[in-house]
């Protein structure tokens, strides 16, 4: 039996845009859409006065080691590496010379807009940068499953919590385990764990003071940090009802591609050429007239 | 099972309303059950990859209404890709294949059905949609993409007061878009305009029917075929993948070459006698 059925109600509060809800047919149950917050629209990044360049996981400090991330030795060595790569030419994380997705917690610096569609057992949050996200938040009171396909996203599992009892949903807390690599934290290459055991716990509500303004408090538990790291971020909802959906194509944005296991540029003309000083040529090993 | 599913989904009636100043319900017993993971239904006999029109083998097979100049594009695909090229088929570089393609679909699908929103949610490269089912109309300015811009429209066909049928219609385009992965093009100027009738077999609820018609200038003619999805009735819970299509893609393209990548990651050659990369960019002995 399918458990999960279509059933929803329509918010519209004057400028506020709508909620989409559905409900669990095999429970049976109405979904009072009145219980739950407001997430619908288009959400973005919130921009943070003073702060300039590329959003840094942590967007209240600056980029790079001005994160001040509790890195374990051997990830804070792999982490200044990539920043001096960076320094040389070498491109960002994302989207980087292969167009891997961002994954958890990457991707929740919404790098892109991103809409939260809230439904009785399930929020789907959906970005689109490098990849579609789908991100499914299960909130059906669900265990971890036995087995699971480890992902970039990982698997979620949440519940709404009704922090000042008057009766209404304000958070959402989630956590996400099961992860798959590389991932890491922002586009300088501040690296996560090889081992993928990342755990992350988020707390998602609206600021009391202003509904449209979304926060997202994380703590991320990795083996590459010395203790689990906690950020906030916050996004801001567009006053526009209807919104448009950018699509990216990452392939389209790549200026590098990865080529035996090195990361190179291409120029205005598409022809490959270094990302730093000294670079060598791609082998042509396996093309006999370029080794006549 | 199902159908004492659909029967206890019929007796369901909820009504839902949010304390607002505009508020508007949305009554879930209007709309089909759509629910779980959608795959494409093969046909039995036809083999190979998923071509466009399911009930024909890829290529000419498909009998496409093609204006001659689109037939000899799709023959110079189809010629590049007998010598190992890849012709029209960009999406092995990961590019999305965009609509109408998208809707064969390559990967899972999933229908979230919202009062403003059907989402098509399809792992693949690049392929979620959206249909806006708001009553909105084409806004006056879009920005192309290969998804295209979809306003839908829910009908009740057989008028038991349940909508069973959602009518999308499709603009906005921009390219390169093929019907499938002989590189048969849609035009060059996107100016396709898609509708779509997607509505369950009346037989087989757990079917779903994709009457989607393409209006094209590589086309002499609407072009109309009808795409059958299946439900996946063994899992409860699907198991949703995630498709990374950049995650093992053994393909790079260099100035509209493609290339193979060897397991160590170097360039080789695609084609037989395919002359290298122009490494015009680096010094001698580099």
């Amino acid at each position: 039996m399918y458990f999960r059925n279509v059933i929803g109600a329509v918010a519209q509060v004057a400028s506020v845009p709508v909620i989409a809800l559905l409900i669990s047919v095999s429970a049976a149950q109405a979904f009072d859409a009145s219980v739950y917050p407001n997430l619908g629209g288009q959400w973005s990044r919130a921009p943070v006065p003073g702060m300039t360049g590329e959003p840094p996981f942590d967007p209240s400090k600056p980029p790079g080691l001005g994160q001040q991330a509790p890195l374990k030795p051997e990830y804070q060595a792999r982490f200044e590496a990539s920043l001096k790569e960076r320094a040389a030419g070498v491109p960002g994380t994302w989207p980087g010379p292969s167009c891997m997705p961002p994954g958890m917690p990457a991707q929740m610096t919404a790098y892109e807009p991103m809409e939260l569609i809230v439904l009785p057992r399930l929020t789907l949050i959906r970005i689109d940068y490098i990849r579609d996200t789908k991100r499914r938040i299960f909130t059906d009171g669900r265990a971890w499953p036995a087995h699971a396909e480890p992902t970039h996203d990982g698997y979620s599992i949440g519940k709404w919590i009704d922090e000042d009892r008057d009766g209404k949903f304000d958070v959402l807390e989630i956590e996400t385990r099961n992860f798959k690599g590389p991932r890491a934290f922002d586009l300088n290459g501040m690296p996560m764990h090889d081992d993928n055991e990342t755990v992350i716990k988020e707390r998602i509500y609206l600021d009391k003071s202003n509904k449209d303004l979304l926060l997202n408090e994380m703590t991320v538990t990795d083996n590459a940090l010395t203790r689990p790291w906690t950020v906030k971020k916050s996004y801001v909802r567009s006053a526009n009802l209807r919104p448009e959906w950018p699509e990216y194509m990452c392939v389209e944005r790549m200026n590098a591609m990865k080529i035996g296991g090195e990361t190179y540029l291409l120029d205005k003309d598409g022809y490959v050429m270094p990302a730093k000083r000294g670079q060598k040529a791609p082998s042509l090993k396996y093309f006999p007239s370029a080794n006549k | 099972m199902r159908h004492q599913f659909l029967a206890g989904m019929a007796a369901l009636t909820a009504v839902l309303a949010i304390a607002t100043t505009s508020a508007q319900a949305f009554d879930e017993s209007k709309y089909p059950d759509w629910s779980g993971a959608w795959r494409r239904i093969t046909i039995p006999g036809v083999t190979g990859q998923p071509a466009y029109d399911p009930t024909k083998r890829l290529g000419k097979a498909q009998n496409a209404p093609l204006t001659p100049e689109a037939m000899a594009i799709l023959e110079a695909s189809i010629a590049d890709q007998a010598k190992g090229g890849q012709g029209n088929y960009k999406t092995y570089t990961c590019l999305a294949p965009g609509m109408p393609r998208a809707m064969t679909p390559y990967g899972m699908m999933e229908f979230v059905i919202t009062p403003d929103t059907t989402h098509v949610l399809i792992e693949h490269i690049h392929d979620a949609r959206r249909i806006f089912t708001d009553g909105r109309d084409w806004p006056a300015q879009m920005t192309p993409t290969l998804q295209g811009y979809s306003i839908g429209k829910w009908i009740d066909s057989d008028g038991d007061g349940r909508f069973d049928t959602l009518e999308v219609e499709t603009r906005g385009f921009r390219g390169p878009r093929t019907f499938d992965a002989s590189g048969m093009s849609l035009h060059s100027d996107n100016k396709s305009i898609i509708k779509e009738r997607i509505k369950p077999d009346p037989t087989n609820p757990d079917v779903l029917l994709n009457e989607i018609t393409t209006i094209d200038n590589s086309l002499t003619r609407p072009w109309t075929v009808t795409k059958k999805y299946g439900r996946d009735t063994k899992e409860t819970d699907p198991a949703w993948d995630e498709e990374n299509c950049a995650e093992g893609n053994g393909h790079v393209e260099i100035r509209g070459q493609g290339f193979f990548l060897s397991a160590e990651g170097d360039l080789m050659p695609a084609k037989k006698d395919q002359a290298p990369p122009d490494l015009r960019n680096f010094q001698a002995g580099n």
